[in-house]
């Protein structure tokens, strides 16, 4: 599994515009937002913006840094369950 | 006192003067639907006296228990919720002062669903026969109840609209208008404030978002001078915009002449 990050902006309707591109095997798996001071205590961290297929999740947890976002982003492409 | 004693007490029409309280949310709520006489809303006053001061975050009923009498919230915010088995929730429901619980909870043998407070609120447990009795003997009441749980459901179609048809923005704008609206009938918020002891998970939890979307939705109504947060205090800076953003008509209250909002 190669995951590369490729940074962008994303227009989210907020300050929120830092973010990357996750792509897993050249296929874009997921998108990260760092938080803005907006958010307080969790500004500086990662946001899990869209996530497709395995990634996809609603109640995914915010990352502290971008090491930990993969980790998970990791996690859930290696688990064995059905998608969609 | 036996339980048929207590019932007596409470639902006597040879009782002392009808004294009750105006700002009683039970007989607001329901004088709203429908006219009541003085007898109605004095049977209404003690059955909603005595009251429990209940803190908040407390479960009043859980999903799976046998239920145990007619919940009714007199002051507070209180919630109707369902949990995953991954921890997820989703809040169905708020339950302002002057709401009960389901009438016919009574038929069920187990609840379907938990009842949280999410502030302190106060809060009357109201026996099974003390309700069979007032809709048998008290038609007004009766007639204004059953109303009461038509709006509850139609409540819940405008919820599930809001989740499955609205954006982030306009969910939340959605609720802001129409808690105003149900707390303005109960004598609860002023022309355009009131309070929102919510926070932003139970916030995130009752519109189907992320805490991150609801972050950054209040603070795009802040930003647009459409509401202010200070506290615990909700005030609509624009009444016209927060509308027109959630496309919000108050006719599934089905308050009559009441809709000032």
């Amino acid at each position: 599994m190669i995951m590369k990050l490729q940074p962008v902006q994303v227009a989210t309707g907020s300050s929120d515009r830092e973010s990357r591109l996750v792509f897993e095997d050249g296929l874009l798996v997921a998108v990260l937002v760092q938080l803005s001071s907006e958010h307080d205590s969790e500004a500086g961290h990662w946001f899990l913006e869209a996530g497709f297929g395995r990634v996809d999740d609603p109640h995914a947890p915010i990352f502290a840094d971008l090491d930990e976002a993969q980790a998970w982003i990791a996690r859930q492409l290696s688990e064995t369950r059905p998608v969609g | 006192m036996t339980v048929a004693s207590i019932t007596d007490t409470v639902l006597s029409s040879h009782s002392p003067t009808p004294l009750f309280d105006p700002s009683n949310a039970l007989i607001r709520k329901l004088e709203g639907f429908n006219p009541l006489s003085d007898a109605d809303r004095a049977v209404l006053q003690r059955i909603s006296a005595n009251a429990h001061l209940i803190g908040p975050r407390v479960d009043l009923v859980r999903e799976g228990d046998p239920p145990d009498g007619v919940i009714l919230i007199m002051e507070g915010l209180a919630c109707r919720q369902k949990h995953r088995a991954n921890g997820a929730r989703q809040i169905t429901a708020y339950l302002v002062p002057g709401d009960a619980c389901d009438l016919d909870v009574a038929l069920l043998a187990r609840m379907d669903h938990t009842i949280t407070t999410l502030s302190a609120c106060r809060v009357v447990r109201i026996p099974f026969d003390v309700v069979r009795r007032l809709m048998d003997e008290h038609p007004a009441i009766a007639r204004s109840l059953r109303l009461g749980t038509l709006v509850d459901e139609a409540t819940l179609r405008e919820w599930l609209v809001n989740v499955g048809c609205r954006s982030a923005i306009e969910r939340i704008a959605h609720l802001f208008c129409e808690l105003l609206v149900r707390l303005q009938v109960v004598g609860c918020a002023s022309e355009n404030s009131y309070e929102f002891p919510v926070t932003q998970l139970d916030l995130a939890d009752t519109v189907g978002l992320s805490n991150v979307h609801v972050n950054r939705s209040l603070q795009e109504l802040r930003r647009q001078g459409v509401i202010e947060l200070k506290g615990r205090t909700l005030t609509i800076l624009d009444r016209q915009r927060l509308k027109s953003i959630a496309e919000f008509d108050s006719k599934y209250l089905h308050l009559g002449s009441r809709a000032a909002a």
